[in-house]
């Protein structure tokens, strides 16, 4: 414990290397002196934990984490698209670390496919964001960018935390477990 | 994976890989289409599959452990009256309604069957009354099982609330019971058998009672008003599968049916003119299906649910309706053409691990280019607010932030299931969806029957399960109610809580707090939330709380409180 502490000492008084994309890193917070994730709304259950990267300094004891809730607007006890898909608000939270002095922390979702994204807002000082995804399965990712641009299409700069939904959680049972000899290919799997 | 669990879920993975060999066997031999209608053991027929879902080990020739039951078994259905279509009844203070429980001869899907019906029809007799009415309603059984009739949302007197052994016997074959059914509160209310829901009701044993508000802008204005009965069946090819006798089956998910209906037809149809504003009032009768309903591109508003209006209209691009709820919504066809009303959903497929996207239409509606009568249209550009509603409900904002008075969870207790479900339901266990939107494991639980799942709803405080919970409140009170929908389960599901005799708020979901309140009898918990109801206890006497999928209800997931005036 002492050793780590020391590590942190010291990198908070050392020059922080710059990630890949030339953008400063963040700083650790001791974990004494921050609050760790707590859930504020939403269901326990669907919330999920934000894995640092380690893509940048200063995330080793860093814990992120996002939660989703119905939107309160919504008239019954969930909220879904004309697709039927499920709409949440969500909301990012990081803890146990400074924001970046230079760069933007933004969140976004992406689908597990990663064929589309959609921005959730940068963290700010709070490390908090928060905004609304409409897809059954996603990823949350946060980002280190070098700006903030509300109209960015996708993110820039290297991820630093994400996570997938709980739904992630759902795999195929094809080709193993009880099904394992099933024949893939008549499931639309493998030739 | 941590250490501790390795054990044992490898010693899963590997009984179910072992397990799989002689199954796979079977499979290829009997393809599943080949298996459907195939007579089994004890007169039951394989259960309906999509033949691209292989079947699990073991499963190939099981059979749920109770016996099959089909009404009429061995009626010839020609020797029974055709159904008719649902007839509206308008009743006034006073007034009096004979109905005739009886077996009635259905065509759903070219095929003829046995059911049964409210005086012939399908649905039962659409009965209007005014508000604050009182109606006489004279029930004969006439089919082979004894029935009540429960009027779901109404706050009637409590003898008249037809559960059996709590407020009345059951009426056997050949026996009658009059009910007096008062009705205070306007709305779309519908009656029901309170015995053995997941047979009765799904044979066609349901209908609306509107009770309409001496307010002639209660509502908005609209062009029309339709009345839709969301409805499913499970068949196949040779009518619809037995039900359990001595217990219902499907009972860990409820009977999801593979044929949907809407007023009981399945090619439901409506012609409107170009901008023409209906106003839908939609009820859930299915034992459990959860409809998604969509309305092809046009604009919605919800209006009104269970036991009233909401505070203020608003604008959905669907309505989520569980079973037993009723909505109101109106929706403007704007373009000529046709318009699907479908149950649209992101379906579950457990074995491939993925959501599809999956639509059932309801009804089609034929928009004509003739125009509507304008000024209907325009209206139904404002959203209202109803102050009258805001005004009633100020009156309980002081319990809103109260502690929890009574706090209950939810839970499922399973024993002698099949080994390979055991194991496949144990393994599976890591994602569960807020709401059950399909079957995705049909012949699981079709072999669970209410003989082998126990559904619970347990009273945090003493710990006392179903039944054995004892709640007393006194007239006037106002009750907070915390329900939490455990996921931490053998398998968790959405479950549409019902409160008999009384009505409540839903004043949040995991703490968000509803900003467009209405009073409800009935509200679905998802899976994994915490939602919080006020209940006002307004009306005296021994009622009920459960949930309304027909089989878990059947499995146990009910208890009683009493009301002292």
């Amino acid at each position: 414990m002492t050793s780590r502490v020391f590590l942190i000492l010291a990198l908070a008084v050392a020059p922080i290397p710059l990630p890949a994309a030339g953008l400063a890193a963040t700083e650790p917070v001791h974990a004494s002196t921050a609050a760790i994730c707590t859930v504020t709304s939403g269901p326990e259950y669907y919330a999920f934990p934000l894995a640092a990267t380690d893509n940048i300094p200063g995330t080793g004891f860093a814990r992120g984490r996002a939660e989703i809730a119905v939107p309160a607007q919504s008239p019954f006890p969930i909220a879904l698209a004309a697709d039927g898909s499920y709409v949440y608000d969500v909301q990012v939270a990081i803890d146990n670390m400074r924001a970046p002095r230079s760069g933007t922390l933004v969140a976004w979702v992406t689908t597990p496919d990663l064929d589309r994204v959609e921005r959730i807002g940068s963290l700010g000082e709070t490390l908090r964001a928060s905004g609304a995804v409409s897809w059954n399965k996603f990823i949350v990712v946060v980002t280190l960018e070098s700006g903030d641009d509300p109209e960015a299409a996708t993110w820039s700069g290297p991820i630093v935390f994400r996570g997938m939904s709980r739904s992630g959680a759902m795999h195929t049972m094809v080709g193993h477990g009880a099904l394992q000899q099933e024949n893939c290919t008549s499931y639309g799997y493998g030739g | 994976m941590r250490p501790a669990a390795a054990a044992p879920a490898f010693f899963t993975v590997a009984l179910l890989a072992v397990m799989a060999a002689p199954a796979l066997g079977q499979h290829e031999g009997h393809d599943m289409h080949e298996m459907h209608g195939m007579t089994m053991e004890g007169g039951w027929r394989m259960v309906p599959m999509d033949p691209n879902m292989p079947m699990l080990p073991g499963l190939a020739e099981a059979v749920p452990v109770v016996g099959a039951f089909l009404p009429g078994m061995g009626m010839d259905p020609s020797m029974l009256p055709a159904a008719r279509p649902s007839e509206v009844v308008e009743m006034g203070d006073g007034d009096t309604l004979a109905i005739s429980v009886s077996m009635v001869r259905r065509t759903i899907e070219g095929h003829e069957m046995v059911m049964y019906g409210y005086n012939g029809q399908y649905p039962g007799p659409l009965i209007q009354a005014p508000k604050d009415a009182t109606l006489v309603v004279q029930v004969t059984n006439e089919i082979q099982t004894p029935t009540t009739i429960h009027w779901h949302g109404i706050r009637l007197e409590n003898r008249f609330d037809g559960v059996p052994g709590v407020t009345q016997d059951a009426i056997e074959q050949g026996e009658s019971f009059t009910y007096e059914v008062h009705v205070p509160d306007a709305g779309m209310f519908w009656y029901h058998p309170h015995v053995r829901e997941d047979v009765q009701q799904d044979l066609g044993l349901f209908g609306n009672l509107h009770v309409t508000s001496p307010d002639p802008e209660y509502y908005g204005p609209a062009h029309r008003e339709e009345v839709f009965v969301l409805d499913d069946i499970l068949m196949d090819d040779q009518g619809p599968l037995p039900w359990g006798d001595s217990a219902p089956t499907h009972a860990l998910m409820g009977r999801f049916g593979n044929v949907m209906m809407v007023n009981g037809e399945t090619d439901h149809r409506l012609t409107v003119r170009r901008g023409e504003v209906v106003r839908f009032f939609l009820t859930n009768v299915a034992n459990t299906r959860t409809f998604n309903l969509t309305f092809g591109g046009a604009r919605a508003k919800i209006v009104a649910s269970d036991i009233g209006r909401y505070e203020r209209e608003a604008w959905v691009p669907s309505v989520v309706i569980a079973p037993a709820e009723r909505y109101v919504v109106d929706v403007r066809f704007d373009e000529p053409g046709e318009v699907a009303i479908a149950n649209t959903i992101q379906a579950i497929n457990h074995f491939r691990g993925v959501f599809y996207p999956h639509v059932d239409t309801l009804s089609m509606v034929t928009v004509t280019e003739e125009r509507a009568e304008a000024s209907v249209s325009e209206a139904f550009e404002t959203l209202r607010e109803h102050e009258a509603v805001q005004t009633e409900i100020d009156d309980f904002r002081q319990w809103f932030g109260r502690e929890p008075d009574h706090e209950l969870e939810t839970a499922v207790r399973v024993r002698d299931l099949h080994n390979s479900i055991m194991l496949s339901m144990e393994a599976d266990t890591l994602y569960f969806p807020p709401i059950e939107w399909n079957d995705g494991m049909p012949m699981m639980n079709w072999l669970s029957t209410g003989e082998q799942v126990t559904w619970i709803l347990r009273d945090r405080a003493t710990g006392a399960e179903n039944e054995d919970i004892d709640w007393r409140f006194r007239v006037g009170d106002v009750v907070k109610i915390r329900i939490f929908n455990d996921p931490d389960s053998f398998h968790p599901m959405n479950h549409p809580i019902h409160v008999h005799g009384q009505r409540f708020l839903v004043l949040s979901v995991d703490g968000v707090e509803s900003d467009n309140l209405v009073w409800k009898d009935t509200a679905i918990a998802p899976v994994g939330s915490t939602m919080d109801l006020l209940v006002e206890m307004s009306n005296p006497g021994e009622w009920m709380i459960h949930c309304h999928i027909a089989e878990h209800l059947s499995a146990g997931m009910m208890f009683g409180f009493t009301v002292e005036p």
